[in-house]
């Protein structure tokens, strides 16, 4: 385990170093990020001006979830990435097999290669939202407040990027599998707004099907009220535990079906 | 004439390659375009909710069904006039592949605008008369009428030419400058994203303050959305949208016009890097 | 001796859908495939002693990768079996690869952005070496390979030759038991050729490694390799030493020459006048020059030579010993049995 932090830096410095090649695509990608963000923000705020709330639920408290929504988002942007790239590219060119012939595990290789900065400009818009939102609301703040919050942004992380695992996985059998993660990785969009605007079936999916409710407005929620923290919170845990040993499951039936490419 | 069937024989080829390649990928192009329309619903939703909250039947002059035809045909318009030749041409431009292009007895965006327009063709029957049909299907239920318009329907579709033209020529031109950088998706996303918003992609353009709103509703990018989704609505009388049509137009030329200057640029920096 | 690599009945089996043509057939293909089973590699067995340079050839697409690609760890074999270094590669394979060494001549392993030297840095991470043993280890690739050159220079502006040097220091770094090289030479010059084929030898000699080799250029075989191990078709077609196979082959020789007269080529009859069939001769002629090959078992070299100077007059003649390549293309033809 020591060993895979050591890597992990390793790989992180020679990113950083690789970066300084390209600042200005850098600066670029970051930008793009925080535009997006900033244009759905200004979205909700023109249909804030002429509503007092959206089915009961605050501007704060909307932005709140927002902002909440963008954490594990980020962080799973900035440190696995590259699994797009497998579903994409690499399996399809046989360039996994670089991978394979590397005494350290594949998964862990693979992801490692990639740290994705772009990612920052998620984490500033995340920062600007929470920022805003927080001292307007008056969060019921205990002395586990903190840790449970570390713990939540580690599982809902892992239930994004257990589902991109998945996906790309896929692209063992199929050779391709990008188009696959990239529709079921856009049904994140619905957790940045409470669950409880959508109707029953959606909710049911998000919820319980493609977990994405619990990487936001549920955590959110429990942060924002203080209540249900067993659903909330445990959740949140159990979606991202059970995502992630399906996740490493299906990598690894994956790489006994790998075929390679060409000769 | 037989200059002109000429013409059409020459990129043929190239139609047909654009087909055969959207078809031989069509399963990608289906969970990609789930994958897109995603977005489009949770508006949907967001808006469901605006409308439940709010006191009036209407918001800033749209009631929910406007506000649904409005998202849905707006996605649809969006997907149908998107151009990627820009990545293409961008692409080429970094591996020297775009010199075969240049030796070709062809133009060179005829080539790309042809091969296009094959893919659309198809991404056009797999989509294009089930949304419409969704769309009118939903209204018909709301209101208990049928509103769709055919002459409106027609005047849409030739928008949607025109606006398709002038995506297409900007983003050939955003191509040749993009190769500059080396990230094209961060550049693409800034680009995509501001375009988005100025052509009425993200907020309905008579949501913003009436400065701006007036303003962007003269610029091309308007002519690219958000002039053929309201003609689509029946927003426009026949003398408005005869006069947006003209500005699609002006700005279809001035697109064109712009296209070849940067390309000709292109080609002399083209020149100068290869030794 | 002691065995580095024992292959056993090794076999991988490829499903290939096919796909009956329009729209009609890829429908069908979605709901009901129509799978064909492709046989890439089909039962083959060897051994290689520690210490050997074994030489892997095979025509394209003969299942040369493959067989590499199962020895290293990449795919699972259908069935069958192989251990190397006391290890199957698919059981444990973090710990296999640890002992071997890989390259695969048409992609690298290498940053492309980075500096070669960080390329190394890596790599030393990742396989644990320790720093002295590095420092002792970079100065010996550097001896070898002649890294000093390039190893500031992002690996994106080498050339492919010094690209393949130093994807061969890459996987030489941690001191590997068996080095597998798929295709080390292709597409270089023979100058940089001739470097590679020199540091792969004295890698061998010094280190005692363990080296499989595929290519398609026979010149490295010749170079390097005692033994050879061909297939063809996923099956073994032939397994022995270079000399075996030249002796198997027959005792073909290559009688060239100049005529003085160009029309006099038709006079010469060695088919009619030694009752030779084309399992034992051939000819080749281009205006003057004459290439005959024949098996010296059937007619003596000096029969060949008198007859035809008693036939025509000629300039300049040469005999040789049958080159390599003949006997391949022969015998992937399937013109002799081995």
């Amino acid at each position: 385990m020591r060993r895979y932090f050591r890597l992990h830096r390793i790989f992180i410095v020679q990113y950083l170093k690789r970066l300084m090649e390209y600042k200005t695509d850098f600066l670029l990608g970051a930008i793009g990020l925080l535009i997006s963000q900033a244009f759905q923000i200004l979205f909700i705020g023109i249909i804030f001006s002429q509503i007092p709330n959206l089915q009961g639920w605050s501007f704060e408290e909307i932005i709140f979830i927002y902002g909440f929504s963008l954490i594990p988002k980020s962080l799973d942007h900035l440190f696995f990435d590259n699994l797009w790239m497998v579903g994409y590219r690499i399996v399809k060119k046989g360039d996994f097999d670089k991978y394979l012939t590397r005494p350290i595990n594949s998964l862990f290789h693979v992801c490692v290669e990639n740290f994705c900065v772009d990612a920052f400009g998620e984490m500033l818009t995340c920062g600007l939202l929470l920022g805003y939102a927080i001292p307007r609301l008056e969060l019921p703040f205990r002395w586990y407040t903190i840790p449970l919050l570390l713990v939540v942004v580690v599982f809902a992380t892992m239930i994004y990027t257990s589902l991109k695992i998945m996906t790309a996985a896929i692209s063992f059998w199929t050779k391709e599998s990008g188009h696959i993660t990239h529709m079921l990785y856009m049904t994140n969009d619905f957790s940045k707004y409470p669950v409880t605007i959508y109707n029953r079936a959606v909710q049911a999916i998000i919820t319980y099907v493609i977990p994405f409710a619990f990487t936001a407005y549920f955590p959110a929620s429990y942060f924002l009220t203080g209540k249900d923290p067993l659903f909330c919170i445990g959740g949140t845990v159990i979606a991202g535990t059970v995502l992630f040993v399906i996740a490493l499951f299906v990598w690894n039936r994956g790489i006994r079906a790998y075929e390679s490419a060409g000769s | 004439m037989k200059r002109l069937s000429r013409f059409f024989r020459t990129y043929r080829p190239f139609t047909r390659a654009g087909m055969q390649e959207m078809v031989a990928y069509r399963a990608n192009f289906i969970c990609f375009f789930i994958g897109e329309i995603m977005s489009a619903f949770i508006m949907y939703f967001v808006w469901k909710a605006v409308f439940l909250s709010s006191d009036s039947e209407t918001f800033m002059g749209f009631t929910m069904e406007d506000m649904v035809v409005y998202l849905f045909i707006t996605f649809l318009t969006g997907y149908l006039t998107y151009s990627d030749g820009a990545f293409s041409v961008g692409m080429e431009i970094l591996d020297g592949s775009i010199a075969m292009r240049m030796v070709r007895p062809c133009s060179f965006e005829m080539c790309f605008l042809f091969q296009e327009l094959g893919n659309r063709l198809i991404s056009m029957t797999m989509i294009f008369v089930p949304m419409v049909a969704g769309v009118e299907i939903y209204r018909f239920c709301i209101t208990g009428e049928v509103r769709f318009n055919l002459m409106y329907f027609g005047f849409y579709l030739l928008s949607l030419v025109f606006a398709y033209m002038i995506s297409f020529y900007f983003n050939v031109i955003y191509g040749f400058m993009a190769f500059f950088f080396k990230n094209l998706w961060g550049t693409t996303l800034v680009k995509e994203t501001l375009v988005s918003f100025l052509s009425g992609g993200i907020i309905p353009l008579a949501f913003l303050p009436t400065g701006l709103a007036n303003v962007l509703n003269f610029l091309p990018f308007a002519s690219l959305s958000y002039t053929p989704v309201m003609i689509y609505m029946g927003m426009y009388s026949v003398t408005e949208i005869l006069w947006r049509i003209g500005l699609q137009i002006f700005w279809m030329l001035v697109m064109m016009g712009l296209s070849k200057l940067v390309w000709n640029s292109a080609v002399k920096h083209l020149s100068i890097q290869g030794g | 001796m002691e065995k580095m690599i024992y292959v056993e009945e090794l076999r991988k089996e490829f499903k290939k859908i096919i796909k009956e043509p329009g729209f009609k057939g890829s429908v069908k293909a979605l709901f009901k495939p129509n799978k064909e089973i492709v046989k890439a590699v089909d039962g083959i067995s060897f051994e290689v002693p520690k210490g050997e340079i074994l030489g892997f050839l095979g025509p394209n697409g003969a299942g040369k990768s493959t067989v590499i690609k199962m020895l290293t760890g990449i795919l699972m074999p259908t069935s069958g079996k192989c251990v190397i270094n006391g290890q199957i590669p698919q059981k444990n394979r973090k710990n296999y690869v640890k002992e071997i060494g890989v390259v695969f001549g048409q992609r690298t392993q290498l940053w492309w952005d980075l500096a070669l030297r960080e390329t190394y840095a890596v790599l030393k991470e990742i396989y644990e070496v320790p720093d002295d043993q590095y420092k002792k280890r970079m100065a010996f690739l550097n001896e070898v390979l002649e890294l000093d050159g390039f190893i500031t220079s992002p690996v994106r502006t080498l050339s492919l030759g010094q690209r393949m040097r130093a994807d061969i220091a890459a996987s030489l770094l941690h001191s590997p038991k068996v080095l597998f090289l798929d295709e080390p030479t292709i597409g270089l010059d023979v100058v940089v050729k001739e470097n590679i084929r020199n540091a792969i030898k004295k890698i061998n000699e010094e280190e005692g490694t363990t080296v499989v080799l595929t290519t398609h250029d026979l010149s490295d075989i010749e170079m390097l390799c005692e033994r050879i191990v061909m297939i063809d078709k996923g099956k073994k077609v032939f397994d022995g030493e270079l000399k075996e196979l030249k002796h198997n082959f027959g005792n073909f020789r290559t009688f060239a020459f100049e005529l003085k007269n160009e029309h006099d080529f038709d006079k010469l009859d060695y088919r009619m006048k030694y009752r030779l069939t084309d399992e034992n001769f051939s000819i080749e002629h281009d205006k003057t020059s004459v290439c005959v090959k024949f098996n010296a078992d059937r007619v003596s070299v000096e029969d060949m030579i008198a007859y035809t100077l008693s036939v025509v007059h000629i300039n300049d003649m040469q005999v040789k010993d049958v080159e390599i390549e003949e006997i391949i293309k022969r015998l992937y033809r399937r013109e002799v049995e081995v």
